[in-house]
């Protein structure tokens, strides 16, 4: 199932265009690396992807709904939103549950079972010790982890992280990349990542996003399909 | 004291002003809208002027020009995403410079407009009163249904956008209430003193509290204790109330960061003293 895509999209900030003629789709199932230099418009393509930028021209489109018919649901990790506030009056438990916030759950207490999922994400981030700690007393790499933990409470139908692992261990990457490509292959769920690292998750992914300049200006997309065996159609996977 | 009617209408509004405002601070600290509290002050005084000069009620012109002027900020953030205090300015500018040529336009409501600048709880009619009742219960409704989304929204709009949170409705309501909270503030600790009632026990409460509801809780707390003090003080020492409350709450800043940082102190003191003391098993050993 077609999840979003771009459709030879054009965008830039101010007058001056980053991006041109970009063309992608992510379907349910894969796992998506996208790479490039800085400035390489990396952030900006999975903005557009996610509705979050309106391109200059082509088309952006999000699926609404899930494979079950049900809203999709999506779990973005930005690439500065480990750098908040240090000040912020919040313990990492409570950071990690508002995940579950989100369209469904404004009011009431959460269900054991949510309270159950925060739980076993703390975990499997390695962050279940941290639980009690102000978040603004961890450092990068632990705030890092607990913003993957919030996303993996979510239990999303798509992953989209902007440079999660910066400030990890080498370990902990590692880690982190085989908890993603185990949500693919148990779960059926999709994840986009911008990394520098490729190297390093290249045996995982099914697919590569290479941002390269072009000789006339701006950014264009070069998609490298991988025969790593992991990707499977969808139905497949149910 | 409180055989006094406007004192008992002073200490009613402000308790109420208070709780809401000191609620409200916490999300503008966070939202690192801090300024904004004194920026819609400042519209809101062109709203009364604007009413003084028109025949209208200065009141309500107050808050509809606090609540166009929150409008205002909302759009002119939009447009100047990366530089979003930039809107704050903009429309302080725009809000100030209105007043003064307007004050200047009623010479007789010198008396009046002092009492909006600096606050008077002479000035907290029993009309005032009802407008701030109804903001207040606006204020609650609105941050108990939308507690949830505003703190996502308070760590990063875009990851609470695709979290299915309308960021913009909601962020349009928050500037609304905001202005509704400020106009309502103004009678009791002015324009140029309000955002002292919105921002400094949310300055503490974010300091000292180890979760997002128990900042909250403690803002109100320290707002509504360093209001009445303020007041009482006020009454005692014949001071105005808006320089006094302030006054009291910068007081209460600065010993509760002075305590807590004594108690890190002690703590660590202790923790290095615990370390450098042998146990037992090493005094045996040795």
């Amino acid at each position: 199932m077609l999840l979003a895509s771009l459709q030879d999209v054009s965008f830039g900030y101010g007058d001056v265009p980053c991006l041109e003629h970009a063309t992608i789709e992510i379907h349910t199932g894969e796992f998506i690396a996208v790479t490039g230099p800085n400035g390489a418009a990396k952030s900006t393509l999975l903005k557009l992807a996610l509705g979050l930028l309106k391109p200059w021209q082509g088309s952006a489109a999000l699926s609404a709904c899930n494979r079950e018919g049900e809203k999709l649901t999506i779990g973005y990790v930005p690439q500065q939103i480990a750098s908040f506030n240090s000040g912020f009056p919040s313990r990492v438990a409570e950071f990690v549950r508002s995940g579950l916030y989100g369209h469904r759950n404004w009011l009431g207490n959460l269900k054991p079972e949510e309270k159950e999922a925060a739980d076993e994400a703390m975990r499997g981030t390695g962050t279940w010790e941290l639980r009690d700690r102000r978040i603004g007393e961890l450092s990068g790499g632990q705030k890092q982890r607990i913003c993957i933990a919030r996303s993996l409470a979510m239990s999303p139908d798509l992953y989209v992280l902007d440079e999660p692992t910066t400030g990890m261990d080498a370990d902990s990457r590692i880690r982190f990349y085989s908890l993603m490509r185990e949500q693919i292959d148990r779960f059926g769920r999709t994840v986009v990542i911008v990394t520098h690292n490729l190297s390093e998750l290249e045996s995982m992914l099914d697919r590569v996003v290479t941002l390269e300049r072009r000789e006339e200006g701006g950014w264009k997309c070069c998609t490298t399909t991988l025969c790593n065996g992991h990707f499977a159609p969808v139905e497949s996977l149910r | 004291m409180l055989h006094y009617d406007f004192m008992q209408r002073a200490f009613c509004a402000g308790g109420i002003i208070a709780l809401m405002a000191s609620a409200l601070g916490v999300y503008l600290l966070l939202r690192r809208q801090a300024l904004m509290a004194d920026m819609l002050s400042h519209v809101s005084l062109a709203g009364v002027a604007a009413g003084a000069c028109l025949g209208f009620n200065p009141t309500i012109a107050g808050f509809i020009a606090a609540v166009i002027g929150a409008i205002a900020v909302e759009v002119v953030r939009r447009a100047y995403k990366t530089y979003s205090e930039l809107s704050v300015a903009i429309i302080m500018v725009g809000g100030l410079s209105v007043a003064m040529i307007l004050m200047s336009l009623n010479k007789t409501m010198n008396k009046s407009f002092s009492s909006y600048l600096f606050g008077s709880v002479v000035a907290v009619t029993r009309t005032e009163l009802i407008y701030m009742s109804a903001a207040a219960i606006v204020g609650t409704v609105f941050f108990l249904f939308l507690r949830r989304p505003l703190y996502l929204m308070a760590f990063d709009e875009e990851s609470a956008k695709t979290s299915g949170v309308p960021v913009q409705w909601i962020s349009l309501g928050f500037s609304i209430v905001t202005g509704m909270i400020v106009a309502a503030s103004m009678p009791i600790v002015g324009v140029l003193l309000v955002s002292s009632l919105i921002i400094l026990p949310a300055a503490l409460s974010i300091r000292i509290a180890t979760s997002f509801t128990s900042a909250i809780l403690a803002a109100m707390g320290i707002g509504l204790i360093g209001t009445g003090t303020g007041l009482t003080a006020s009454y005692e020492l014949n001071t105005p109330p808006g320089g006094t409350i302030a006054l009291v709450l910068l007081l209460f800043l600065v010993s509760g960061l002075s305590l807590k940082k004594m108690f890190v102190w002690i703590g660590s003191k202790r923790a290095s003293k615990a370390k450098a003391k042998p146990t037992n098993m090493e005094v045996a050993n040795t």
